[in-house]
């Protein structure tokens, strides 16, 4: 049986993981590689890795970390967000190392480009990035470079609904990084219910997450600010979610008790 | 380090730097070559692959490296194909439009049936008695895909439910072909590939 999944979320501002909280105030955590590579260690089903501030100033992936992540030999699939400008830089993540990549800024400015990479890497490999907000009984749809929410264009959920893309990571933005921030309208309120979802933002108690995760329209639950207080936090929402659809928590060491003689 | 070494062959559409490290760290040695002479002198050839058929095909085509994959393959020199590098294997794919594939196990890739896609973690069962897959039955892997195998049982050695089954391990010979990412799969990953590149390295 196909299992729902834990995604573990790193948020990269400067060169920097960051804690984030409602898009807008940020607090140093670290280097990325250590948090990717703790995320590695306790078995989150994915990584995703969001680098925030490519888009805005039109930089492009950072390939550069790419590279560095790569050297790791992460052994968890790993999913890119940031920078993605055309189908050439999506297809150079992939090479980099990732599994799959998020378009955001895509879908409001090249959706011809979101086509393009879809056909190159496949549906699978992509995920369209959707923070949003429920206001005045609508779901509205923020583009973080302009700081403003619009309605869902037609266009867009039609592109979605096409199967161009795989799943959709649905971020409150405005309750990202507040304790049991998540609103669930954000999800039973979606205009295409019978797409795959990724919640994510302000995900930190397990009623939420059985909640979310016995939702059939909700494929995986995304956390990431909530990882950073305790060590083995994926293993110990897992083992407290043991009655939902989640492969199990593992704990295992590559490494040898035994010296080498 | 072990003596064994395994070929990853380069085509331009590999997941090659995830894959690398996964056998190194198992300790195989690892050569990345697109090269047939630096190929040869390897142990095992891993053909990984992330993207569509037909670009797949055609890069192989481009490299010259189809006839040489189908003449190693006669000689009976291991090869693991790994997701896309899985269905590269088979003889012909039906993504996009109908491609030939490298025709090294017979059967036809074709669209999941009652899905777009298939993404995350499933487990395999064990369909077919086979020393190198029997370790993992039951055990859970990443996939990643939207086409699946389908071709005669003969060559079927694992299945996965999504909710029907589908074919997740094919094999035949010397040739196997692996839908899922044991790259990316973690400590189940590790033990398959292990068995594997130790088991055909060694048959």
């Amino acid at each position: 049986m196909l299992k729902k999944r834990v995604v573990g979320v790193v948020t990269i501002k400067n060169g920097w993981a960051v804690q984030s909280f409602g898009y807008r105030h940020y607090l140093p955590l670290g280097k990325p590689e250590c948090l990717v590579e703790n995320l590695d260690r306790w078995g989150a089903d994915e990584i995703l890795v969001q680098v925030i501030d490519r888009s805005a100033a039109n930089l492009g992936p950072d390939f550069e970390l790419l590279e560095r992540l790569g050297g790791l030999g992460l052994e968890t699939p790993l999913i890119y967000a940031g920078g993605i400008r055309s189908e050439s830089d999506g297809v150079k993540v992939i090479q980099l190392g990732a599994d799959r990549i998020v378009v955001d800024t895509l879908l409001h400015v090249d959706l011809s480009s979101v086509r393009q990479l879809s056909d190159r890497l496949g549906a699978q490999a992509l995920i369209a990035s959707m923070p949003l907000s429920y206001q005045e009984g609508t779901i509205k749809w923020f583009d973080y470079r302009q700081r403003m929410s619009t309605s869902t264009s037609l266009e867009i959920l039609n592109i979605i609904k096409s199967g161009v893309i795989s799943e959709v990571l649905v971020t409150d933005w405005m309750h990202e990084g507040k304790p049991s921030g998540f609103d669930k309208n954000l999800l039973s309120k979606f205009p295409l219910q019978d797409v795959p979802l990724i919640a994510f933002g302000g995900l930190n108690t397990i009623e939420q997450m059985a909640i979310l995760l016995q939702q059939s329209n909700v494929s995986a639950i995304a956390v990431g600010n909530f990882l950073s207080y305790k060590e083995h936090a994926i293993q110990k929402f897992k083992e407290q979610l043991a009655d939902m659809p989640l492969r199990l928590a593992g704990y295992e060491s590559k490494g040898s008790l035994l010296a080498d003689v | 380090m072990t003596c064994t070494t395994v070929g990853i062959v380069d085509y331009g559409m590999g997941n090659h730097t995830s894959v690398m490290h996964s056998f190194r760290d198992l300790d195989f040695r690892v050569r990345i070559s697109a090269d047939t002479k630096g190929l040869s002198s390897t142990d095992v050839l891993v053909l990984p692959g992330v993207g569509a058929f037909p670009s797949a095909m055609q890069a192989l085509h481009q490299r010259g490296l189809v006839g040489y994959l189908q003449e190693q393959a006669r000689e009976q020199r291991p090869i693991i194909g790994i997701c896309l590098g899985m269905q590269l294997l088979a003889s012909a794919s039906h993504e996009h439009h109908f491609t030939a594939g490298l025709d090294l196990i017979p059967g036809e890739v074709t669209h999941l049936t009652h899905s777009k896609w298939h993404i995350g973690w499933n487990t395999v069962e064990c369909v077919r008695q086979d020393p190198l897959l029997q370790a993992s039955d039951g055990e859970s892997f990443y996939f990643n895909h939207s086409f699946s195998y389908q071709g005669p049982a003969e060559y079927q050695v694992c299945v996965s439910r999504y909710p029907e089954p589908f074919t997740s391990v094919i094999r035949r010979g010397s040739v196997v072909g692996i839908q899922f990412h044991p790259e990316k799969s973690q400590a189940a990953g590790r033990k398959l590939l292990k068995n594997l590149v130790e088991g055909l390295g060694h048959a």
